[in-house]
Order: structure tokens, then C-alpha cells, then sequence
């Protein structure tokens, strides 16, 4: 277990590492980038700039500054955009927000997800097996900025039951975790369908059965365990399907989060913000990967962390 | 064994879950504000020497005050800091009399001076502040030009030392030396090639003038300084800056309530400028101690106004507190204040017909013919005009240098059908800068709509039907619903001209040093009156004026603006104001669409609102009805 | 053939029986099977129809008779919802006049090839001036929504498939040469995957978009050499994607790498490059086709969201996540547009729903575990 996570975090420098690394060519080699000479800035920005990135040396001590900077300090430098922020203050203002709307979906997501894909596997081809999937199927299907722009016209002004935008309160928290969390509540509901159906299909369930045990405390203590691998798996590219589904769904509600950052970063080539942002999104996505890896090996014995 | 390990995992993992959505919740949730309003945009700053936008006005008037300050109903001026002012028999010398009981809002309550007020108008001068308000100085005072620009040979001088705490920034200074400029010796002026960009022939000037020599007599002594002597001769003396001393400049506290302004001509809405933002004070402490950024932080901002900051979450809100130390706190209702950065304005408007705001500015033309007839609906013509810049300096395949062309590009331009029919609140088609509604003053008009006679001049510029232009891209700042307008008057260019006209949105702060560096063929802007003369429009496009921005230049408008600048008898500057805008209507580096009208939805239970023509609601002055709220509460829900 | 088996008559007859009996089971190809199963399974049939159809329709769009995406009724007919008034498009009378007949297309419709022109006048020849009514509303500068589908379906679209082909080469030739090659390069090569499939794609595309969308300096260089917005969609979405693909072929190829065919190939001196390419890659194809139809849609979608959040095509492009943006952007309380928000959501609803089942469905018909059920 130590010699895998100490595996998982070396690689996952190499690759900040090479994420830094290519982020400090494109943004110094390309012609017209934020740091040429060539590029016009606002005095303030330039002035900032030059304090941290020490423009006026050659490139290789640039880089190594930069570098050695960026680690010791765990400092990004400044905004080019806002003038009075630099990207640390960007990053800690909406790491927050974008964290609890992303644990929220995520949860969200499984307790759906699971409950109605063990249901329909128990009730397989009947009637509520065909809907839950039906909307499963559907679900996957609809793209999650239409899925809010219809909630919103439906839960906000034809029955206004709910608040259409905005951060600050629980009520203004249903809308965007739903609609983050909907096309993976029904991709968790098929896999664990599949997964379920796969176990129950097994020696040690009839086992179980056989020996008389009630229904639910052989799905729940037996049956679950075994369905659920699948859906650990899916686990890591769910994280980073739904950080990149936060980048709409912050737009439409207006969530001061980190997926705003970078949208507004992006279009207005505030590089160190978005370069800043690549970070940490490489980060949580690693560490997220790592967790579900353990997950994955504390579920089932029989995997071996390689 | 490790069963155990693994029937715990999934408690565990629902334990961890659990936690996350605690935090979660919590996380989302603020005390709520007294009084919450949309502000637009995320503001740039809130240092009221780098920003220009009103967004921005908002919070600095809010946080800060200055000599006067407007009338919410009237917009004329009122005590403020200064309680009264005298000024001189030829009108060219203010004293201002500042009150004793302005203090800022730091630990110990420091009073407020009319040092601080000197302090922040130099700070504004300043060279390295790169302020883009600081026009309204250098026009009207005593030397504030030369003090920006640079000293002459003769003249009384301050060098500053290359010995500052922070090299990059100007407060503090290094050590100051008085004296008189004997030389300054200068390499021949690079010449520019053909090919040379606009920001190459800066970095080539700005390094010229890194290598000028001064020589300055400091007491009795001949010394000879350089900004940059590494590049020259590593014998001269290192310095930061040589500017003309201070002691010269029209701007001077005689002592420390008595604040003295020296104009270069009389100008009679000097007074109004006070109360406009770029001319408020900051704490000299303050700036020194933390320098840029930190000084506007909230842990370190010190106010003088009737709000501290009490939070800022970029792109999200800034929580305005009531400042105790304010000279007029017991007048100010509100206690905190949350001020939104929405930038879309149906969601403002949302959020306003939901309850979560009180105030938005600007709904979408879509619906304001609906929102017309309700009662929180308050709409005001504005001396504010939307106006297409057009950037002269592009030639060639976008022959935007031809005045026939520009013409044309006017005359193709359904402005009624746009106002009609896509913004809808009553605005109307401009045919002058300078928006109708100042008294005495008569606009100069430029073509009406007539797309035979643009069509006659696109031919005669030499590009009938459009042929051989490339495509014109718009630009416009993506707050506000300047897209669905840019697109529209781009179709009218496309059908009518046969012009190829594609689109670009910037958010603000890049639209605007987008617009600031020519990067752009046509921008869509917005100018508001900063006081009700003609010259806050028309002084903007003096050929090396900063909010020119087009790269438009004609010696003859500058000398009739000049001219205005020094004329004391009233009617006959309005006629040569008249004049010289005859000349921009003629030129048209600028095509004027129309005039706004400003439309806010204010909620019915606050109170102490008005809807004035340039747009200003100090916080100060607002109140609301908590009984008459709970009503409205009340009967909303019911609904 | 009798006359040539030895052996006594009734041998002979045994083996004739023999024969036709043999001759009676016929042999079919992957194909052949695969298709006879999709044909069973009724959702991915309806789903290939709708494909084609919408295909069809996409590239025909010019000759139907639709109104213009592009022109403005400002004045008369904005918001309107839907509707079935009749509308004329304004072509038939002057075909006659040419100059006014290009300057009316031209008002109409701006950025069209020469295949479309010839399309439009086809279109004109065929229905006249008569127009489909508004079947799905108007937007805020009147514009018909439903022609702005269609044609904003083809730029959807066109990104769709052929930043899969970008990917689908990449990976193919990415993954089969790891799998083929082994050893130390297949080693390093996947390890190359993983660190790169570990970093959010996603956001690095936005960055690099937006890098290469600079206005001043390398936005026009690029045009220079006809590199406009959708190009450079088409290789960077396509730069996304080729990774799982490029793991899946690989264990395809390693698993057919020991097969004796290859052997075969190898014994007669068959080149490396020649194996990997004449022999691996069409073995491959049954799955390569499964992930092709299983890709398109994911890169749609990544379209109309970088589209949504406005780094798509510039205006007057038209693509359904612009469309999808523009709706949201128009809700309020007070007057509700919902046909904005309904009707281009739906069309990629759909759109990507029928590409699911498709590729669901070929899944199932190509698993070589379920032949000849």
C-alpha cells in the first residue's frame, strides 16, 4: 500500500511537472502570448508580472526561478485580469464553492444511482426495471446545460418553487447539484444494474439464499459489495466528468466557483489563472483516481494495487 | 484481519460522505445583507486612481468620499469633506475649507486633511500610476500637465532616488532632491521602419527616454542622473524619476483644513469635478504600508467614506459595512450592503423578481416594454451616449481612414428600428455626441438614414457595393446586451453596404485595454457625462487624449477645445464647443447610436432613490422600510 | 462429382448426402452475422434511420425549403413562438436578374460553398419561394429557429465525425504499432497514455483554444494558412479522444498478435509495417467501429459545450450549442421563451441519444462471443 502511494504521488509530479513545464513554453514561446514584448499590457499588470516572473532574464533562469518559485512558495503569481488578485486568492475564493457543489453531486449521484440500479436489477423486466432504465438511458443522453436550462424554466418561473441563480443559501443549492449530478446518477444506475445482475447470478448468493436468509440482507450484505466494483471503477472518470459539468452548470447558476474562474480566465487569456487552475484540476483528479484505486482494492481482496 | 478493515470501509466512506455534505451546506450559507443590488461586472479595482468604469464608481463612492458630493435628487453639489469653498476674482483659485470631523476608518480614526487630498491628486499625476482619468486634471490645473509629462530645462525639479522600498512601485518614493534642471541630454529619437508595431515604437521610446541624461543643480552642485546608466555610463547617478517639483504644481494644502486648487483658465464645472471619483482621497499611510495590491485588500483598505469593505469574493459579492467613523454615520440607514457581480442581465433581473436583490440595473430590452408599466420600473433619459468607435488607424483592406467611408458606415445605420425594436425603453437614435439635455448648449448632427446616399459614398470612397473590404469585426463587452445591437447594426452594414462584418466579446476589463491598445476595428462604448458640460464629451477626443482611443487626430478640434478651455464668456465657449463638435460629426471617428435611457428596477419599499440623468444613488442616502418590506414580503409570497 | 469418390454406390451415396448436407450450412462472414443481429434489435435499426436521415438532411440542407438562419426580422416578427404562418423567401422572381439574385443569397446566407449555391438554385427550381413556417419559433432578432438547426446541425455535426477520424488515426496508429511492437517501447509508449490520460483534457483544450484564438497576432496567422475556428476544433477535439482508443486496440492487437495468421504472414516475410497495416488493422475494425459510433457523440457534446461557453464558432456561425447558450441566456420570469431552450436541446438530445443506442447496439451484433446466435 506505502509503495503504491508513493508510486501514484511520483508520477503525479512528472506529470505537474510536464503540465508546468509545457504551460511555460506555450506561454513564452508563442508569438503574441501575455509575455512577449510584443504584448501590450496595462502598466499595473506588467508591473506585477515582471516581480514575479523576473521577465528581464534569460529563458532558462526564467524557468528555474519560476520553478522553484512556484514549489517553495506554492505561490501561482498574479492575475492578469483582476488587478488586485493573484491566482492563490482566485483559487482559495472558489475552491469551496466548486468543492461542495462537486461532493454534492457526487453524492447525490450514488445514492440515486445505486438505490435505482439495485431495484431494477431486482425487479428485472418488469415494469419499474424499463422505466428506471428509460430515464437512464435518457439521462445519459441529455446534455446537463439543456437539462438546467428546462429545470430552470420549469421549476423557477412556471412553478416558482426555486431560486434561479445565485450562492449563498441551501435553497439555491437543489438546482445546480440535480442537474450536475443527473447523467451520472443514470450511468451509476446501469452499471450497478449490470453489476447486480452479474452477482446475483453467482454461486455464493443462491448460497445465501438457500441457507434462507431475507432478501435485503443478502442484497445489502452480500449482493452490494460485489455490484459496486463497477461502479468504483466508474468512479474516477466520474470526478473528473463531473468537474468538467461544473464548468457549464456554474455558468447558467451564477456559482462563484473555481469552473467560472477558469471559464472567465479562458476568454479573457488570463493565463496565469487558467495555467493555475490546469494545476489544480491535475491534482484533484489525481487524488481522486488514488482514492477510488484504494477503494477499489479495500472492496475486493482479489485485486492487487500494481 | 482484514475483513475488519473492509466491513468498516463502507461506515467509513458514508462517515466521510456525511462530513463532506455537512461542510457543504454550510459552506453555501452568508448572513444575509440589509440591502443587496446587482453591480454588473466584477469590478477591476477599487483604488479610485486605476479604474474608470461605473461599476467601480459604485463601490468607491460608497467607500470613499471626496471634497463634495452630489445631490441624489438634483446632482448638485453638497457638503462633503470640504464645507465650503471661496473662489477667487479672475474664478482661476479655489480654497477649499475642510470640515474637523472627517476621519478615516483605521485603528486610531486619523483625521481626514487637506494633505491627503493633495497626496492622492499627485498620486494621480503621477507618471507610473498610469491613471486614465487623470485628464480631468491636467486639463484645468496649473502644471498638473507638465508635473504627468515631464519637467523642461529651467524649471524648478524633485529627483527621485533609485532607492525605493519596492522598485515597481511609487508610494513610497525614494529619497527626494530639489532642485533646478540645467539639461537633459538626449540620444537622437529612434526612427520607426514602416513595419513596426504600435507596442515596438513604445518599447523603443520608453527605452530612449531610460537613457536620457539630466543634469540637475542640487544645491549649488551640478549632478548628472539616468534612469537607466547601466545602458549609458555606469558613472551616472542611478535615479527612479525626475519630475517637476511638486511645489509647482496648482494643487497645495496650506494647512491642514484649507486646500487650495490653482486653475490654468476658469472652469466653470470644476466644482462638480470634485465630486466625481478619480478625485477622491486615499490614506498616504495606507498605500505607503502595503503597497499595491495590498492596500485595497480588506484586511489593510482604509475609507474615509460612509462603508468599510468588509469582504470581497472575486466574481461573486463585496460586502459594504457601515463605517462608524464616518462624519455623517448617524445619517447613514443601511448597515451592510452586499453589492452583486452578475454580469448577465437576466439573471440580475431574476434575481430581482425573485426577492433575492433589491436593485438591478439594465433588465434586458427584451422585456422592458412589460417591465414599463409596473411601478418599481425607473426609467430616466441619461446624459449617456452609445457610440461606435472607429479605429482610424487601420487602412488599406479596411479602409476605416476614409472619412467617406465612415460616413457611409453612419448613414447605413437604422438607429430608430433599434431603438424601436431591440432596446425598447425609449432610448433615441443619436445624431450627436454630446446627448441632447444640456442647457445652452446645441449638439452638432451628423447624417440622417438614408441607405442610397451610404451606398453613393461607399462607391465614390472607391469600394462599391463593399468589394475589396475585408471583414469589419465589432467588438463589444460582453456585460450588458450589446451583442443582439452589434449584430443588428452589423446586418444593417451587411445589407445595405454588402459589407462583411463579423463579432468579438470581451469581458470589461479586457474590452477595455483591448479598446485602450487599438486592438480592435470597431468598438461598441458607452460614455456618461462625468458633469453637465459639453466638455466631459468632447475633451475626449483631443488627438493625445487617453480616452481618445480611435487614433483620431485633428489640430484644428484640439485648438478649438483649447480655445473653450480658456473662454470665460459662457455663450460664446458653447458656440465654440459647437463648433469643434461639427467638427467630430463631420470626421466621425465616432458614429453616436443613442442616447440612453437609464432603467433601474428599484423595489418599491426602498426609498430615497432617484432617477437622475447621470445615473448616481449613493448608498449614503438610501433607506428602507423594514414594515413596508415585510408587506411586500409577505403579499409576494402569497402570490 | 459421384463418378470420382471410390468406393462401392452406397459409399458414394453417403458421401453425396454427405456433400449437400455440407453444402446446405453456409458459412457466413463477421459481417454478414453482425448484420443480421443488429436487424433484430429494433432500437439501434431506428436509430441508424434517424442518422441517416438526419445525415441526409444535414447535407441537403441548402435544397430544403427552409427559411434563412441568417436574416433579421427585427421589426415584425421577433420571439415569435411557434407557429404556422407562411413566409416567402424572396429567391423565385429573380432568378432572371442574376446581380439581384447573388445579392439576395448573399443577404440570406453568408459563407456557403459552390455545392450549396448549386443547391439553392435546385431548391428554388423545385419549391419556389415557399418557405416551412416557423415550425419552432423565432429568436430575440427574428430569425427562424428551425433553419437555424438544420444548419447549425452540419457544423455540429461535421466537428462530430471528423474529429473522430482525427482520433480514430491517431489511436489506431498510436496503439496498434504499442501492441504490435511490445517490450520496452509498448512500455513506455502506454506509460506515455497514462500521464496523459491523467490530466483534464478538458482544460487544457480550453486553454489551448483560447491561446490559439488571439485576435491580434495568431488568430490571423493561422488564417493565413486557412486554419479558421473549426480546423482547429477538428485536430484538438480530435487530440482528446485518440487515447482510449489507442488502449483499446492495443489490447486488441495483443491479442491477436499470437494468432496464427500472423504467423503466417510473418513465415512468408511479410514487413512489420505491412502486418500492423494489412493484416492487424482490419481485424480490428469490429471494435474500432463500436468506439467510433461510442466517441462521436462524446465529442458533439464536448462541441456544444465549448460552444455554450462561448469559445465555439464566431457569429453568424450557427451550431447547436450556440443555439442552446443563446436560449438559456433569453430566460425570465416575465415572458418565457421556452421554444429557445426546448427545441436545439432536443435536437442533440436526440441526435446523441440514436448514436448511444447505435453504438450499443453494434457492441452487442460485433461481440464475436454471441456469433451465429
Amino acid at each position: 500500500m506505502i509503495s503504491f502511494l508513493v508510486r501514484r504521488t511520483a508520477w503525479m509530479v512528472v506529470t505537474l511537472w510536464i503540465v508546468f513545464t509545457a504551460s511555460f513554453l506555450l506561454m513564452r514561446a508563442v508569438p503574441g502570448g501575455p509575455f512577449s514584448q510584443e504584448r501590450k499590457v496595462d502598466r499595473d499588470v506588467r508591473r506585477n508580472l515582471e516581480k514575479r516572473y523576473k521577465l528581464d532574464q534569460p529563458l532558462y533562469r526564467q524557468y528555474w526561478t519560476n520553478l522553484v518559485d512556484t514549489v517553495r512558495y506554492r505561490d501561482l503569481g498574479p492575475s492578469m485580469k483582476l488587478k488586485d488578485y493573484t491566482v492563490n486568492e482566485i483559487i482559495a475564493q472558489g475552491f469551496p464553492v466548486s468543492a461542495s457543489l462537486g461532493i454534492l453531486a457526487l453524492s447525490l449521484a450514488l445514492a440515486v444511482g445505486l438505490t435505482s440500479g439495485t431495484v431494477a436489477a431486482l425487479r428485472r423486466q418488469r415494469l419499474l426495471d424499463v422505466t428506471v432504465m428509460g430515464i437512464a438511458t435518457v439521462g445519459i443522453a441529455v446534455p446537463n446545460f439543456w437539462l438546467a436550462g428546462v429545470s430552470i424554466v420549469l421549476f423557477v418561473f412556471v412553478w416558482p418553487l426555486l431560486p434561479a441563480a445565485g450562492w449563498g443559501s441551501p435553497a439555491q443549492l437543489v438546482l445546480p447539484v440535480v442537474c450536475l449530478a443527473a447523467p451520472y446518477a443514470a450511468y451509476i444506475a446501469r452499471l450497478t444494474r449490470t453489476g447486480m445482475l452479474d452477482v446475483l447470478s453467482q454461486d455464493y448468493i443462491r448460497t445465501a439464499q438457500a441457507k434462507g436468509l431475507a432478501p435485503h440482507r443478502i442484497v445489502i450484505h452480500h449482493a452490494l459489495r460485489g455490484a459496486v466494483l463497477p461502479v468504483v471503477s466508474f468512479l474516477g472518470p466520474a470526478v473528473a466528468a463531473i468537474l468538467t459539468g461544473s464548468l457549464v452548470i456554474e455558468q447558467i447558476f451564477f456559482l462563484p466557483g473555481l469552473g467560472r474562474a477558469f471559464i472567465s480566465a479562458a476568454l479573457q487569456r488570463d493565463y496565469p489563472v487558467a495555467m493555475g487552475l490546469v494545476l489544480i484540476y491535475t491534482i484533484i483528479l489525481y487524488v481522486m483516481n488514488m482514492v477510488v484505486d484504494i477503494s477499489y482494492r479495500v472492496l475486493d481482496p482479489r485485486v492487487k494495487l500494481s | 484481519m482484514p475483513a475488519t478493515g473492509r466491513s468498516l470501509f463502507p461506515y467509513f466512506a458514508i462517515a466521510l460522505l456525511a462530513a463532506g455534505l455537512a461542510w457543504a451546506t454550510s459552506f453555501s450559507t452568508l448572513p444575509p445583507a440589509d440591502f443587496t443590488f446587482v453591480n454588473g461586472t466584477e469590478v477591476e479595482s477599487v483604488d479610485p486612481a486605476r479604474v474608470t468604469g461605473s461599476p467601480e464608481g459604485r463601490i468607491i463612492t460608497a467607500l470613499f468620499e471626496g471634497l463634495y458630493r452630489p445631490d441624489p435628487k438634483t446632482l448638485q453639489p453638497l457638503e462633503a469633506v470640504a464645507l465650503r469653498h471661496e473662489v477667487s476674482d479672475d474664478n482661476k483659485v479655489y480654497t477649499f475649507h475642510l470640515r474637523k470631523d472627517a476621519k478615516w476608518s483605521d485603528r486610531d480614526g486619523t483625521p481626514v486633511t487637506a494633505h491627503d487630498f493633495a497626496w492622492s491628486w499627485l498620486r494621480l499625476l503621477h507618471p507610473e500610476t498610469g491613471s486614465q482619468y487623470a485628464f480631468l486634471l491636467t486639463e484645468c490645473v496649473v502644471n498638473a500637465k507638465k508635473y504627468q509629462s515631464g519637467p523642461d530645462v529651467g524649471d524648478p525639479v524633485e529627483v527621485e532616488l533609485a532607492d525605493r522600498k519596492n522598485p515597481l512601485e511609487p508610494h513610497p518614493h525614494g529619497t527626494l532632491l530639489a532642485g533646478k534642471l540645467i539639461s537633459i541630454v538626449k540620444a537622437p529619437k529612434p526612427t520607426f521602419g514602416p513595419t513596426d508595431s504600435d507596442v515596438g515604437k513604445e518599447r523603443l521610446l520608453d527605452e530612449w527616454t531610460d537613457k536620457w541624461v539630466y543634469t540637475v543643480e542640487i544645491e549649488g552642485k551640478g549632478r548628472q542622473f539616468c534612469k537607466k546608466p547601466e545602458l549609458v555610463n555606469p558613472k551616472l547617478e542611478k535615479c527612479a524619476q525626475v519630475l517637476l517639483d511638486r511645489q509647482q504644481v496648482g494643487i497645495k494644502a496650506l494647512n491642514d483644513w484649507q486646500f487650495q486648487v490653482r486653475l490654468i483658465s476658469p472652469t466653470p464645472y470644476f466644482v462638480y469635478l470634485t465630486q466625481f471619483y478619480p478625485l477622491f482621497p486615499v490614506q498616504r499611510a495606507c498605500v505607503e504600508r502595503y503597497g499595491y495590491p495590498g492596500w485595497v485588500k480588506e484586511e489593510h483598505i482604509v475609507t474615509n467614506g460612509a462603508y468599510q469593505m468588509e469582504f470581497r469574493k472575486a466574481r461573486n459579492r463585496i460586502r459594504l459595512r457601515k463605517n462608524p467613523r464616518y462624519w455623517d454615520a448617524a445619517n447613514v440607514k443601511i448597515e451592510v450592503a452586499d453589492a452583486l457581480a452578475v454580469e448577465s442581465s437576466a439573471t440580475g433581473l431574476n434575481m430581482y423578481l425573485e426577492g433575492q436583490v433589491d436593485w438591478t440595473p439594465a433588465p434586458p430590452p427584451a422585456v422592458i416594454t412589460k417591465l414599463r408599466e409596473r411601478d418599481d420600473y425607473y426609467g430616466e433619459a441619461s446624459l449617456t451616449i452609445a457610440f461606435y468607435r472607429v479605429n482610424v488607424t487601420r487602412s488599406k483592406n479596411k479602409p476605416l481612414d476614409n472619412v467617406l467611408v465612415r460616413r457611409a458606415l453612419n448613414m447605413a445605420i437604422d438607429k430608430q428600428a433599434l431603438c424601436d425594436n431591440l432596446l425598447r425603453a425609449g432610448q433615441k437614435p443619436a445624431r450627436s455626441f454630446v446627448p441632447p439635455g444640456l442647457d445652452g448648449y446645441e449638439p452638432a448632427l451628423c447624417r440622417e438614414y438614408d441607405v442610397k446616399k451610404a451606398q453613393q459614398l461607399l462607391s465614390e470612397a472607391g469600394y462599391p457595393g463593399g468589394r475589396g473590404i475585408d471583414s469589419v469585426e465589432i467588438l463589444y463587452n460582453s456585460s450588458g446586451d450589446h451583442g443582439t445591437s452589434a449584430e443588428f447594426i452589423g446586418d444593417c452594414w451587411r445589407k445595405n453596404l454588402g459589407l462583411k462584418v463579423s463579432y468579438r466579446s470581451l469581458e470589461w476589463g479586457t474590452y477595455l485595454s483591448t479598446v485602450d491598445k487599438l486592438g480592435y476595428d470597431i468598438s461598441r462604448s458607452g460614455w456618461t457625462g462625468d458633469y453637465p458640460d459639453p466638455n466631459t464629451f468632447l475633451n475626449l477626443f483631443v488627438s493625445h487624449g487617453e480616452q481618445n482611443q480611435t487614433g483620431w487626430k485633428n489640430p484644428q478640434y484640439d485648438k478649438l477645445i483649447e480655445a473653450a478651455g480658456r473662454e470665460t464668456d459662457p455663450q460664446r465657449r458653447m458656440r465654440i464647443f459647437h463648433d469643434a463638435e461639427v467638427i467630430l460629426m463631420d470626421e466621425l471617428p465616432i458614429i453616436p447610436i443613442y442616447s440612453y435611457v437609464i432603467v433601474n428596477m428599484v423595489k418599491p419599499y426602498v426609498h430615497g432613490f432617484y432617477a437622475n440623468a447621470q445615473d448616481v444613488h449613493p448608498l449614503r442616502d438610501l433607506w428602507i422600510d423594514q414594515t413596508e418590506r415585510e408587506k411586500y414580503l409577505e403579499r409576494s409570497k402569497r402570490r | 462429382m459421384s463418378k470420382l469418390l471410390p468406393g462401392s454406390p452406397a459409399d458414394s451415396q453417403r458421401y453425396a448426402a454427405l456433400l449437400a448436407e455440407a453444402q446446405g450450412i453456409r458459412g457466413i462472414s463477421l459481417w454478414l452475422d453482425a448484420w443480421r443481429r443488429l436487424r433484430r434489435n429494433w432500437a439501434a435499426m431506428a436509430s441508424l434511420g434517424f442518422l441517416i436521415l438526419l445525415a441526409l438532411a444535414s447535407f441537403f440542407v441548402p435544397l430544403l425549403p427552409l427559411q434563412s438562419p441568417e436574416e433579421q426580422h427585427l421589426v415584425t416578427r421577433q420571439f415569435e413562438p411557434p407557429n404556422t404562418r407562411p413566409h416567402k423567401l424572396g429567391l423565385a422572381a429573380l432568378v432572371s436578374d442574376n446581380k439581384a439574385y447573388q445579392s439576395r443569397v448573399e443577404a440570406a446566407w453568408s459563407n456557403i460553398t459552390l455545392l450549396d449555391r448549386g443547391m439553392i438554385r435546385a431548391r428554388v427550381a423545385l419549391f419556389g419561394d415557399w418557405c416551412i413556417p416557423s415550425l419552432c419559433g423565432t429568436d430575440e432578432l427574428g430569425r427562424d429557429l428551425l433553419a437555424r438547426i438544420l444548419w447549425g446541425s452540419r457544423v455540429s455535426i461535421m466537428v462530430g465525425v471528423v474529429a473522430t477520424l482525427v482520433s480514430l488515426l491517431i489511436g489506431v496508429s498510436y496503439g496498434a504499432t504499442a501492441g504490435y511492437l511490445g517490450g520496452w517501447v509498448d512500455d513506455a509508449m502506454m506509460r506515455l497514455v497514462d500521464i496523459l490520460y491523467s490530466i483534464p483534457f478538458i482544460f487544457v483544450v480550453i486553454y489551448l483554444i483560447t491561446i490559439l484564438d488571439e485576435p491580434t497576432t495568431i488568430k490571423p496567422w493561422l488564417l493565413k494558412y486557412g486554419i479558421n475556428k473549426i480546423v482547429i476544433f477538428y485536430i484538438v477535439i480530435g487530440a482528446i479522444y485518440w487515447l482510449t482508443m489507442a488502449r483499446v486496440v492495443r489490447g486488441q492487437v495483443i491479442s491477436l498478435k499470437n494468432d496464427q495468421f500472423v504467423e503466417a504472414a510473418r513465415a512468408i516475410g511479410a514487413s512489420q509495417g505491412r502486418i500492423i497495416f494489412r493484416h492487424l488493422v482490419p481485424n480490428l475494425m469490429s471494435v474500432v467501429i463500436v468506439y467510433l459510433t461510442l466517441t462521436i457523440p462524446s465529442v458533439m457534446l464536448f462541441e456544444a459545450f465549448l460552444s455554450f461557453l462561448g469559445l465555439g464558432v464566431d457569429p453568424p456561425g450557427v451550431s447547436w450549442g450556440i443555439l442552446a447558450s443563446n436560449g438559456i441566456q433569453a430566460i425570465n420570469p416575465v415572458r418565457i421563451f421556452w421554444w429557445l431552450v426546448l427545441f436545439p436541446g432536443l435536437a442533440l438530445a436526440m441526435t446523441l441519444f440514436a448514436l448511444n443506442f447505435l453504438g450499443d447496439g453494434l457492441r452487442d451484433a460485433l461481440d464475436p462471443r454471441l456469433k451465429n446466435k
